[in-house]
C-alpha cells in the first residue's frame, strides 16, 4: 500500500501487527464477497461476531474486556476495513465510536457492565439514533421526545438513515426530555424488542450497498429510568461521539483511497495498449502523481489529529477539517482511479467504482462536506454561518 | 500435571513476483518477511491443546536474527505463553544453515525446555528441506510421526493418537508414545486470526535471546556438507496459457486451442 513518505515505517512493533492482522482478515475473508454483498445489497453478518472477537470494537477504549490500543492503532484498523469498504468500517464506527464510547463515556455502571463486553465481542449489536426525516443538519431541532412515567419515560418519534438499525438490539436514541423545562437532550438505550419499537430497512440505496441501514420509529416506547445515560445532557452528548466516529472516518478514507491507487497502479502497469503499459503514457503517469499526493497530504493530516487525540489536545475543528478534506479526497480520486480502469473500471470485480459510490455516503454522513465546511468557517472567523 | 509444548516457529522469506538474484540469495528488496505457513497450524494445534487441557504451557522456539521477532510476537499474540529466540554472529556468518545444524540447535533447546511434545511444521515454505523435525527427533531420542494431519493428545499419557498423509492419497493412523516430535500438515485445523488483546500481551510475555555460548554449543555447530553454491532461476520450457472465466466461455477457448495444435481433430 502506497506509503510515500514512510509513516508506517515510524509505527511501533504493536501498531504493525494490528495492521497486518486486520489486513489480512479483510483480504481473506471479506474481499473475496464484498462485491457480491455490495450487489445483493447485504452486510456479511457472519463476520459481525468474528470482528468482535478479533476486538475490532471500541478498540481504543479501556476495560470490560476492550484491547486498549493506541489512537494510531486504532485509525490503522478504520483504514484496513475500509480499504475493503466503507460498509465494512461503518460496521465498526457505529458499534464502537457511536454506541459503546458513549455508553462508556456517559454511562452507569450497570450499564457498562450490562452491555461493553457483549457488544465488545460482537455479541450486542447496537446502532445510533439522532437524525430524523426533518432534521438532518440541524439535529438539535429534533422531534423525538420522552415524557416521564412513573418509573421511567415513554418516547416517541422517528429516526432515520440508521447504520444497523434492522440488525440491532439495543439502540441509542437522542430524544428531548420533555419533563424537564428545559428539554435537554438525554440519551435513552432502547432495547429494540420493546413494544411499540419498529426498525424497517431502507431499501434501494445506490451508495454503501454493503451495509444495512434502516429507520427507528417509537410509538409509544417505554424505558424504565436506568435505561438513560446518566452522565451526559445536551447536544454535547451526540456531538461527543460524532467527533470519536468522525476520526475514524478521517483514516477510514485514506484506506479507501490507498485502495483506488494499488488498483489503478497495478491495472496501469499490466495493461498493455498501443504495445505498451497505458502506465508509460504521461497522461496516466500525472494521474497517479496527483493521486499518491492527494493520499499522502490525507495521510499527513490524520497522523498529526491522531498525535493529538493521543495527548488530548484535538479539537472537534480539527476532526472537522480531516474528515471534510480526506472524504473529499477519496470521492475525487477514485473517480480518477475508475477512470484508468476504463471499461473495466464500471464493473464489480475491481474496487474503485464501488468505493465511489461509497463516497457520496461519507461524504454526506456524520456532518455532510459543506456543514464541515460551516464548522471550519466558525472556528476561523468567530460567527456562525448556521444561526 | 503439567504439560509443555515446545513449537518451531520460523520467519519464512516470501519472494514478490518479479525479483533478482543478487549473489547466492534473492535480493533482498524483493523479500517479504512472515510466519511460516505450516509453522501457523502447529502453533494453533498447541494452543487448541493448551486451551482445552489443564495447566499446558505452549513455548515457541525460533532460529532466527532480530528481526524475526515480529514474527514470534505473531506467534505470541495467538495464544503462545512464551518465546525462545536463537541466534549468534556465527549463525548469520554461515549463511546456509542445512537440516542438521537447525536439529542440533534445537536439540540443545529441547534439552534444556524438556518439553512433552514438539511440534513443528512439516517444512518452511523458504527452503523447503521438509527434514528438521525428523533429524530434531533423532537427535534428541524422541519419538516421532511425520506430516500429522489430525491429532489426539492424551496429556496424562503423554500418547498421541495421531492420522499421518502418506502418498498416493494413503492415510495412517498411528499412536505415538511421548516425548515426540510431530511434524504438522496444513489443514489440520484452521489457524486463528491474532486478536488486538493478543497482540496487546504478547508485547508482554517473555521472549528471551539465547546465543551458542548460553545453549552450550560452539561454532563448529554450523559445519554442514551441504554447500549452496549457485542460485539461479530455470529457463521456462513452455508457456502456460491460462483462460479466466466460467466453464461455458473457456471450454470453447480450450477446444478452438487444442485443434489449432493439433491435438484433436476437426
Amino acid at each position: 500500500m502506497l506509503d510515500y513518505v514512510g509513516l508506517e515505517a515510524d509505527l511501533d512493533a504493536e501498531e504493525q501487527l494490528i495492521r497486518d492482522t486486520a489486513r489480512e482478515f479483510v483480504e481473506e475473508e471479506v474481499r473475496p464477497d464484498i462485491g457480491d454483498h455490495w450487489i445483493e445489497g447485504t452486510f456479511p453478518t457472519e463476520l459481525i461476531e468474528e470482528m468482535g472477537d478479533l476486538g475490532f470494537y471500541a478498540p481504543n477504549l479501556d476495560g470490560y474486556g476492550l484491547p486498549d490500543v493506541s489512537e494510531t492503532a486504532y485509525g490503522l484498523l478504520m483504514q484496513e476495513l475500509e480499504a475493503c469498504d466503507s460498509g465494512l468500517r461503518s460496521m465498526a464506527s457505529v458499534q464502537g465510536a457511536l454506541v459503546m464510547y458513549p455508553i462508556h463515556a456517559y454511562g452507569s455502571e450497570a450499564q457498562k457492565d450490562r452491555l461493553l463486553e457483549d457488544m465488545g465481542r460482537g455479541e450486542t449489536i447496537g446502532c445510533f439514533g439522532l437524525t430524523e426525516p426533518s432534521h438532518g443538519s440541524n439535529p438539535s431541532a429534533m422531534e423525538t421526545h420522552a415524557e416521564a412515567d412513573d418509573d421511567g419515560y415513554v418516547l416517541n418519534g422517528t429516526k432515520t438513515w440508521i447504520t444497523n438499525s434492522p440488525l440491532a438490539d439495543v439502540a441509542l436514541v437522542w430524544a428531548r426530555d420533555r419533563s424537564d423545562p428545559d428539554e435537554p437532550v438525554r440519551g435513552f438505550l432502547v432495547e429494540t424488542d420493546r413494544d411499540g419499537v419498529e426498525t424497517p430497512k431502507l431499501e434501494e440505496k445506490l451508495s454503501l450497498r454493503a451495509s444495512v441501514t434502516g429507520q427507528i420509529e417509537l410509538s409509544d416506547v417505554h424505558v424504565p429510568e436506568e435505561n438513560v445515560l446518566p452522565g451526559v445532557e445536551g447536544m454535547k452528548g451526540p456531538l461527543s461521539c460524532l467527533t470519536q466516529a468522525r476520526f475514524g472516518i478521517a483514516w477510514g478514507a485514506v484506506g479507501a483511497a490507498r485502495d483506488c491507487f494499488e488498483t489503478a497502479r497495478e491495472y496501469a502497469t499490466d495493461r498493455d495498449q498501443f504495445g505498451k503499459p497505458i502506465a508509460s503514457y504521461q497522461l496516466q503517469q500525472e494521474k497517479l502523481a496527483e493521486m499518491a499526493t492527494q493520499i499522502t497530504t490525507a495521510q499527513l493530516l490524520v497522523y498529526r489529529l491522531t498525535e493529538l487525540k493521543e495527548r488530548g489536545d484535538l479539537r472537534p475543528e480539527q476532526v472537522s477539517m480531516a474528515k471534510r478534506n480526506n472524504v473529499r479526497t477519496a470521492r475525487d480520486q477514485s473517480r480518477i482511479a475508475r477512470e484508468m480502469l476504463g471499461g473495466n473500471g464500471i464493473t464489480a470485480d475491481y474496487s474503485p467504482m464501488r468505493h465511489m459510490a461509497n463516497m457520496e455516503t461519507v461524504y454526506t454522513y456524520e456532518g455532510t462536506h459543506d456543514i464541515h465546511s460551516l464548522i471550519i468557517g466558525h472556528d476561523l472567523t468567530g460567527i456562525p454561518a448556521f444561526e | 500435571m503439567s504439560t509443555k509444548i515446545l513449537v518451531t516457529v520460523k520467519e519464512v522469506a516470501e519472494v514478490d513476483d518479479e525479483f533478482e538474484i543478487s549473489g547466492l540469495d534473492i535480493d533482498d528488496r524483493y523479500l517479504e518477511y512472515d510466519l511460516n505457513e505450516w509453522d501457523d497450524y502447529a502453533v494453533e494445534e498447541a494452543v487448541q491443546l493448551s486451551e482445552a487441557g489443564d495447566d499446558v504451557e505452549v513455548v515457541t522456539v525460533t532460529l532466527g536474527p532480530e528481526r524475526s521477532e515480529e514474527t514470534i510476537r505473531m506467534a505470541l499474540a495467538k495464544g503462545a505463553d512464551r518465546a525462545v529466540r536463537v541466534w549468534d554472529d556465527a549463525l548469520a556468518d554461515a549463511g546456509l544453515l542445512d537440516a542438521t545444524t537447525k536439529a542440533d540447535l534445537l536439540a540443545a533447546v529441547v534439552e534444556s525446555e524438556e518439553p512433552d511434545l514438539v511440534l513443528t511444521g512439516v517444512q518452511a515454505a523458504d527452503d523447503s528441506f521438509g527434514a528438521t523435525g525428523v533429524a530434531l527427533a533423532e537427535r534428541v531420542g524422541f519419538e516421532w510421526a511425520a506430516v500429522v494431519n489430525d491429532l489426539d493428545y492424551d496429556a496424562d499419557a503423554n500418547v498421541s493418537s495421531v492420522r499421518r498423509e502418506l502418498e498416493g492419497g494413503v492415510e495412517e493412523l498411528t499412536d505415538v508414545e511421548g516425548p515426540a516430535v510431530l511434524t504438522i500438515q496444513t489443514g489440520i485445523n484452521e489457524p486463528r486470526y491474532a486478536s488486538l488483546r493478543g497482540i496487546r500481551q504478547a508485547q508482554r510475555k517473555p521472549l528471551d535471546v539465547h546465543a551458542l555460548d548460553d545453549l552450550g554449543l560452539d561454532e563448529s555447530v554450523v559445519d554442514s556438507p551441504v554447500d549452496l553454491t549457485s542460485m539461479y532461476e530455470p529457463e521456462s520450457e513452455g508457456d502456460a496459457v491460462v483462460w479466466e472465466g466460467s466453464p461455458d466461455e473457456t471450454a470453447d477457448e480450450l477446444a478452438t486451442f487444442l485443434r489449432e495444435q493439433g491435438v484433436v481433430e476437426g
